[in-house]
């Protein structure tokens, strides 16, 4: 039988410093996020370190959040857009175990971090928040160019023709860009980066933000940053604007709602039900409870 | 677990409130930082300096104003302002150095300066725009050389080459990223 409580085996007698990394790892990895946010788009290499979980599992986007933590923030995580599922769970529990002090929270409001995986939250961020993302590819030209070298010099001189080929190659083959995730973006004029696997969806959120991106890859071992107000402009054609996922009802030609909370203004999750019907439901739980709230108050 | 009774400055838990600050400052270009709080009554150019600096670092000191202590706590391995990593100078002084500017495939090998001045709430504004700033903001600066402009649009022309500037007063930071273009008002 398992204890009630997993995290707490083998907790005592284990000193950690705050934020379980030491404080040489800390400043290394604020070294790099400072130079990440002075060159907007770049991915800056850094030590990632082991951590207690497996490279894969969000330990670019921890560390970033472990070397930002102090006593007195509120730190929320999610995954997919849910704060229980078990990767963020299990990252909350993480922080909650080795940052004293810290709190934890599912209100997109209340938080100061946020640490997310494949999502950005449906509530705008304000300039006093911080979302660090995980990422598992931080390298959009890795489609294109298998050596690493060549890649980080056609970063710097900003060659992406090839990039370019790939969109066109798309629009020949399907006559649409078939890009549904990862979409390339890029940053105030220069770099293009990877935007980790957020849905189209949300890739217009960077642009020009209130909020400070973060993304952090731990096995590839990158850290990028979009400043507030900077411009995110996700690539394409003069002839093929860009389009985000728009839930139309095929049958009816309406905006499919959240079966939950009757939302019309979110990113959906679709999925069979009980008797395999389809169904559509907020991914942001959190938007999605929220708004479940307002409504059992206003009746 | 024995506690040493480190002075403010030197405490890591400072550091991280040092930093968040600092990247706020960062990320905000031209917004002042009051770092004072944590500072334990040092210099805010050396809480921008004990923030980043490690042994792995190479720091110049243009200055002259760090102590013996302040380099032993630091624990950062002197350098040529050429070559270092983080440049400490005076603000008064026009430059008279090339910063390491970094290249083309690793930009972020670009030196970060510390720059003392008189005074961020002070003085001629100088205008900035750019990424991490809406549409334009002001910065008042006192006690900095009008030759460190024309430098610093020398040395950040080849974007995404350039350094990074951390003006610093008694108490307070502004930071200029590289991307930020500054005109005088």
């Amino acid at each position: 039988m398992f204890p009630t409580d997993t995290m707490a085996q083998g907790h005592e007698g284990a000193e950690y410093g705050f934020a379980f990394l030491d404080e040489d790892a800390k400043r290394e990895l604020r070294r790099s996020i400072f130079k990440a946010v002075c060159i907007p788009g770049h991915q800056v290499p850094y030590a990632s370190r082991e951590m207690p979980i497996a490279r894969g599992f969000g330990t670019g986007g921890m560390q970033v959040t472990l070397a930002l933590l102090g006593p007195r923030d509120c730190v929320k995580v999610i995954d997919q857009g849910a704060d229980d599922s078990v990767n963020a769970a299990n990252i909350r529990a993480f922080f909650s175990l080795t940052c004293p002090g810290v709190s934890g929270t599912t209100l997109t409001e209340a938080a100061s971090v946020i640490q997310t995986r494949h999502r950005i939250p449906e509530l705008p961020l304000r300039n006093d928040q911080i979302l660090v993302f995980q990422v598992p590819y931080p390298d959009p030209l890795v489609l294109v160019e298998p050596n690493a070298a060549t890649r980080r010099r056609m970063h710097g001189r900003a060659d992406y023709a090839r990039l370019w080929v790939k969109l066109y190659e798309d629009m020949v083959a399907f006559d649409e860009i078939t890009i549904s995730h990862r979409y390339p973006t890029r940053i105030n004029g220069h770099y293009i980066i990877d935007p980790s696997p957020i849905p189209r969806y949300d890739v217009p959120k960077l642009h020009q933000a209130d909020c400070l991106y973060l993304f952090g890859a731990g096995r590839e071992k990158r850290i990028y940053a979009v400043p507030p107000h900077t411009d995110a402009i996700p690539i394409t054609f003069a002839d093929v604007p860009f389009t985000v996922e728009e839930f139309i009802d095929r049958k009816t030609g309406k905006r499919h709602c959240c079966r939950r909370c009757g939302a019309t203004d979110s990113f959906l999750d679709e999925f069979p039900d009980e008797d395999g019907n389809r169904v559509f439901q907020c991914s942001d739980a959190a938007y999605c409870d929220s708004r479940l709230m307002q409504q059992e108050a206003a009746e | 677990m024995s506690v040493i009774d480190l002075p403010a400055l030197w405490r890591p838990e400072n550091h991280q409130a040092l930093f968040r600050l600092i990247l706020d400052a960062t990320a905000r270009p031209g917004q002042g930082a009051d770092l004072s709080p944590h500072l334990g009554g040092a210099h805010a150019a050396l809480g921008a300096l004990a923030t980043f600096c490690d042994n792995t670092q190479t720091l110049a000191d243009l200055t002259g104003t760090l102590t013996d202590a302040d380099w032993r706590f630091l624990d950062v391995a002197r350098a040529p302002a050429d070559q270092a990593a983080f440049i400490l100078a005076q603000g008064s002084d026009a430059p008279t150095f090339q910063p390491r500017l970094g290249t083309l495939d690793a930009p972020e090998g670009g030196a970060t300066l510390i720059v003392k001045v008189a005074s961020l709430t002070e003085g001629q504004p100088l205008i900035l725009t750019g990424p991490g700033i809406k549409t334009t903001t002001s910065l008042h600066v006192t006690g900095l050389a009008p030759d460190w402009l024309t430098a610093r649009a020398r040395w950040c022309a080849d974007f995404p080459m350039g350094c990074d500037m951390v003006l610093a007063d008694d108490t307070s930071v502004a930071i200029l990223p590289r991307t930020t273009k500054i005109t005088e008002g």
